[in-house]
């Protein structure tokens, strides 16, 4: 993976190069484009009064014209490829990069999962796309455009030093109006995102109430709100937009005002005919320039939201780092794990509870019994080490909350499916087939895997019901090979009868094992219970 | 015209239930784009004005003529002219866009309002909030952005012509030869790419969203450890898209590169032909004999000629996107009604409900008692006969979805109540030993999170209880006492008991204690039979 990583990098850091190179030529073609064909004109048409005409070297800046005609489209389509592929290169660095961080993170571990929902994950994804594009959306094209306004301001001092006042205004004018869009853009931005989100989840917890609040007349009100939310953060984006109006205004006049100055500049002190010609060659330039301004609102704005997509971002993966250590401690095999007086945890960390002594013992599993809402869910993750920074005790030994992630294979209850493979949603690397198949079988799935395709089938989430779901994941806690497992209302979603016959089987073919089985239902005979009280 | 007396008529259910999106975001943007055509129009009559006079003048300065002042007035004044045209058709779409966005929403709201209670409860809950939330804006930019540069396509090219005409009806005609080409080419470029896309589609459709599902699904990848591996097949997977983007980006981008080398070939060919036809060299009809300014004219309009199809050309994602906005929009809100499950007991059942008292519903699971509780809160018709229902009197609904708004435990009790004081609040919190949770620190100012996301349906249930008591309305719960541990579930039937003294309770349950309780028990056990105990 790290070659493919450093060949990838260096791939993009070629394409980023070569996009430079195209991006400079297609602007420099414009440029000339523009300046030589009218400087040929005016040439022309000064040489055409007299004989002159007969000796005109007509035919080198025609060709240079063609050049520039030829060489600017080139170079455009050549910028567009490139820059493309050198986003798309970063863009595969960059999101398995993040993956891994996020993978990494203590905040993915600790809440409950909101990026498993629709709307959450889709703007997740819009800042992603916002990281990812920001070079070539403000970068390259902002490089460029500094590039040339550089060369035509120093054609212009040396031509028509005059033209400079006027132009260094205009472009004082835009940087004053360019500063006050980047600020009012991204705080309007930020209010734009967070009356979004508001209005996202105002509206999921109506539509997770329908029935209560149709029932109590009170849906529209709530859903009305939530869509004003929604609404208003639209008009934020109008208002960032109105902004980008205000600028593009001032930068559509800028190329126009700097052709004209330029020329007035060289025409006041006494210039006349062909000594304005050059003049003229810079003007024109100046108008061909004024074309790649126009897009500066666009660069500004890519600006913002990548600095808020960071931001953003960074709040998942902060403190990634500590989640990379990943212990190595696979071979031991405790027989006993213990607590003698457990501090329970939220997921946010808070202290809930009295405290409770917990004894986990290989080959006779615990069951966690508790209403719902009684912390089943969170006390499962603390002992599988996802919260708290607890240590329990395992044979003669003290395991960290790090090595005991290491250690555990913690069977979520709203454990979902991969888009991909059956096999590869089973996260069994190595295993034969025919265990492959021994597990489908335990949780009674083997007839669905098979009506799918077997176990290289390619399998979406929403092609199974919850139960389904459930049972694969059962399969994945069936084939696990760690020396903890700890299940998460493993019968869920299945019928009484089923679920006990497939949490039976699991049981006994995890006999060897420390497991510890959160339930609401009736707990099984013979396992050791802990009653949690909300 | 029907009397008044008439019973109400249902509307046509096919006409009801289709929603469509781009209809009514058609009707919404009407005026708006009417005034965004007429500025944009003016922006480019007075862009091609001052292109018009600023040619003029530079030509006259070249060739030696006087300037003359109202010349030069009119260059400036229709520069900042076309800008302020500018400004003003930027802000007019933005505008148009988010009164079609917003009105858009606002209908789909009514629509869901409209919905009943059961289909509202069977959409996806995270497509319903992306699409209130994202597809109004991308419907608004079809409609809206993306209409007004098709409408541009045939006026700007009109009016460059026609600009040109006045000068060289020869040029113009040249221009507007080359058009036919470009769509030409347009349209095998089009051609091929559709095909090269449906082949990417095929071949790595399933690709295409891996990023988006490896985040989706990093709990339970995480969980099993296989966070290592998806990594790397993540780096894989990517790479392998990426370069069959990069594939289908090449012949994309051939379209833009298309308009690129039509609009810099027409500059070439005319900066030449112009150029003969000055040096007097060729006698071009058209291009001889002209004045420097109508060259430098001609020069400067030729590529505002192809600048409309370039911008329609960037439309191309707007378009897509607002399709299938529009397509995910009707989808959703056109949903088919859920089939009700025919229930011939409740069809019979005659039942009149008392003023006051507790009445239970029992019966085995999908007996129909949670629809008899629908019915009588009148979220679904059904041939009921003597109940009426109670939507008029106002109904306080408990169950474990009930609606808890963002704020503190006591604005969710609070919630939809008339205005009681804190002690009233605490009463009625304490009674539903909500004060004591353990989960909920801080008492009546414990801070929920928004939607309730920190709540188990138990607390959830409870506080709809203490909710009630507040309330002064009839009391509809549907299995107040499941899923709840021993002490909890006796004090919500503490509860619903005390109310049921002042005020009718209504409860779906299995709750042997709660129904024995009951002042009238429905018994929906046998599948026609319907005993009504007093």
């Amino acid at each position: 993976m790290n070659i493919s990583f450093q060949s990838s990098q260096s791939s993009s850091r070629t394409s980023w190069r070569l996009a430079t190179g195209f991006a400079f030529a297609a602007l420099f073609c414009a440029i000339l484009l523009g300046g030589v064909s009218a400087w040929l004109l005016g040439s022309v048409a000064i040489a055409g009064l007299s004989a002159a005409a007969l000796t005109f070297n007509f035919h080198m800046p025609a060709a240079f014209i063609r050049l520039f005609a030829i060489g600017r489209t080139a170079a455009r389509y050549g910028e567009r490829l490139t820059g493309h592929r050198a986003a798309l290169a970063d863009q595969v660095a960059h999101r398995v990069e993040l993956f891994a961080a996020m993978a990494a993170a203590p905040a993915v571990r600790r809440a409950g999962w909101q990026l498993g929902d629709d709307a959450r994950l889709a703007d997740y994804l819009d800042d992603v796309e916002d990281l990812d594009y920001a070079r070539l959306r403000a970068g390259l094209p902002a490089l460029t455009l500094a590039c040339g306004l550089a060369a035509l301001i120093a054609g212009s001092a040396v031509l028509a030093p005059l033209s400079l006042l006027p132009i260094v205004l205009v472009l004082l004018a835009i940087l004053f109006v360019g500063n006050r869009v980047a600020k009012a853009g991204a705080m309007a931005w930020d209010r734009a995102r967070s009356l979004r989100r508001g209005g996202a989840s105002r509206l999921g917890a109506a539509m997770a109430s329908a029935v209560p609040l149709k029932a109590e007349c009170a849906w529209n009100r709530e859903c009305v709100a939530a869509l004003a939310a929604l609404s208003s953060a639209d008009g934020e984006l109008l208002a960032l937009r109105r902004l980008q109006a205000r600028l593009d205004m001032i930068g559509a006049a800028f190329g126009p005002v700097a052709g004209i100055s330029v020329m007035a500049a060289a025409w006041h002190p006494g210039r006349q005919g062909p000594e304005l010609l050059l003049p003229m060659l810079l003007a024109f330039s100046w108008l061909a320039l004024g074309e790649a301004v126009n897009g500066a609102s666009r660069m500004l704005v890519a600006v913002l939201r990548r600095n808020a997509a960071r931001a953003e971002i960074d709040q998942w993966t902060r403190d990634a780092s500590d989640g990379r250590r990943v212990s190595t401690l696979q071979s031991i095999e405790p027989r006993l794990l213990l607590h003698g007086g457990l501090q329970r945890r939220a997921p946010d960390g808070r202290a809930i509870g009295t405290l409770v002594a917990l004894l986990f013992e290989r080959g006779r599993p615990t069951m966690l019994a508790g209403a719902s809402g009684s912390g089943k869910t969170s006390l499962l993750k603390q002992i599988a080490g996802w919260i708290g920074e607890d240590g329990f005790a395992a044979d003669d030994r003290i395991l960290s909350a790090s090595e005991r992630r290491a250690l555990a294979a913690l069977v979520l209850h709203d454990a979902v499916i991969l888009e991909d493979t059956v096999r590869a949603n089973l996260s069994a690397a190595g295993v034969p087939d025919a265990a492959l198949w021994r597990a489908l079988e335990a949780v009674e799935m083997d007839g669905r895997v098979r009506e799918a395709g077997g176990l290289d089938a390619w399998i979406r989430q929403d092609r199974f019901s919850l139960g389904e779901v459930q049972r694969i994941n059962l399969a994945r806690a069936w084939l696990s090979s760690r020396p903890l497992v700890l299940l998460d209302e493993p019968t869920e979603h299945l019928d009484d009868e089923q679920g006990q016959r497939i949490l039976e089987r699991l049981l006994a073919h995890l006999d060897d094992r420390i497991v510890v089985v959160s339930t609401h239902r009736t707990p099984l005979r013979d396992a050791r219970i802990i009653e949690l009280q909300a | 015209m029907k009397k008044l007396s008439a019973p109400p008529q249902r509307p046509d259910p096919a006409a009801s239930l289709a929603f469509q999106a781009l209809t009514a975001a058609e009707r919404l943007a009407k005026s708006g784009l009417r005034g965004l055509l007429i500025w944009q129009i003016a922006r480019t009559a007075l862009r091609l004005g001052f292109a018009a006079t600023a040619a003029m003048l530079a030509g006259r300065l070249v060739m030696g003529g006087a300037v003359d002042p109202g010349l030069t007035a009119a260059t400036i004044v229709l520069l900042a002219a076309s800008c302020l045209a500018g400004l003003a058709a930027d802000r007019v779409q933005a505008s148009a866009e988010n009164t079609v966005s917003t009105g858009l929403r606002g209908s789909a709201g009514d629509r869901l309002n409209e919905m009943p209670a059961r289909l509202l409860q069977s959409l996806p809950v995270g497509s319903v909030i992306v699409s209130m939330q994202r597809h109004p804006e991308q419907v608004a930019a079809l409609v809206v952005g993306h209409r007004a540069a098709t409408a541009m396509m045939a006026a700007g090219p009109l009016l460059a012509a026609g600009a040109l005409g006045f000068v060289s009806w020869q040029a113009a005609l040249l221009i507007a030869g080359l058009t036919p080409v470009m769509i030409l080419f347009f349209a095998l470029v089009g051609k091929a790419m559709r095909r090269r896309a449906d082949a990417q589609e095929r071949a790595f459709g399933r690709l295409a969203d891996q990023f988006a599902d490896r985040i989706r699904t990093l709990p339970t990848t995480l969980a099993n450890h296989a966070t290592a591996g998806e990594a790397a097949k993540l780096a894989r997977r990517l790479d392998t898209y990426a370069g069959k983007t990069i594939g289908l980006l090449r012949i994309a981008f051939v379209n833009a590169g298309i308009i690129d080398f039509f609009a810099s070939l027409s500059i070439a060919i005319l900066a030449v032909f112009l150029g003969l036809g000055h040096l007097k060299l060729a006698t071009i009809p058209g291009f001889s004999n002209l004045e420097l300014w109508q060259s430098l004219f001609i020069l400067m309009i030729a590529p505002e000629f192809f600048a409309p199809f370039r911008r329609f050309s960037e439309q191309y994602h707007a378009k897509a996107e607002g399709l299938a906005a529009a397509a995910a929009l009707d989808r959703l809100l056109g949903a088919e009604p859920v089939a009700a499950k025919t229930l011939p007991s409740l069809e019979r059942l005659r039942l009149t409900l008392p003023a006051k008292g507790l009445v239970a519903i029992v019966g085995p699971s999908g007996s129909g008692k949670s629809t008899l509780l629908r019915r009588l809160a009148g979220l679904e018709h059904g041939g009921m006969q003597g109940a009426q229902p109670l939507a008029g009197t106002g109904i306080a609904w408990v169950s474990t979805d009930s609606y808890v708004p963002e704020g503190t435990l006591g604005e969710a009790i609070a919630w939809n109540a008339v205005a009681v004081t804190r002690d009233r609040l605490e009463d009625s919190a304490r009674a539903i030993g909500l004060l004591d949770d353990a989960l909920l620190p801080g008492g009546l100012d414990a801070r929920l999170d928004k939607g309730g996301a920190n709540l188990s349906g138990g607390q959830r249930l409870r506080i709809a209880v203490a909710r009630a008591t507040l309330a002064g309305r009839a009391v509809l719960a549907d299995e107040p006492t499941a899923k709840l541990d021993r002490e909890t579930a006796e004090a919500v039937r503490r509860t619903l008991l005390a109310i049921s003294r002042s005020r009718l309770v209504v409860l779906a349950t299995h709750d042997r204690d709660l129904a024995a309780a009951a002042d009238i028990t429905v018994d929906l056990t046998q599948g026609d039979a319907v005993e009504v105990a007093a």
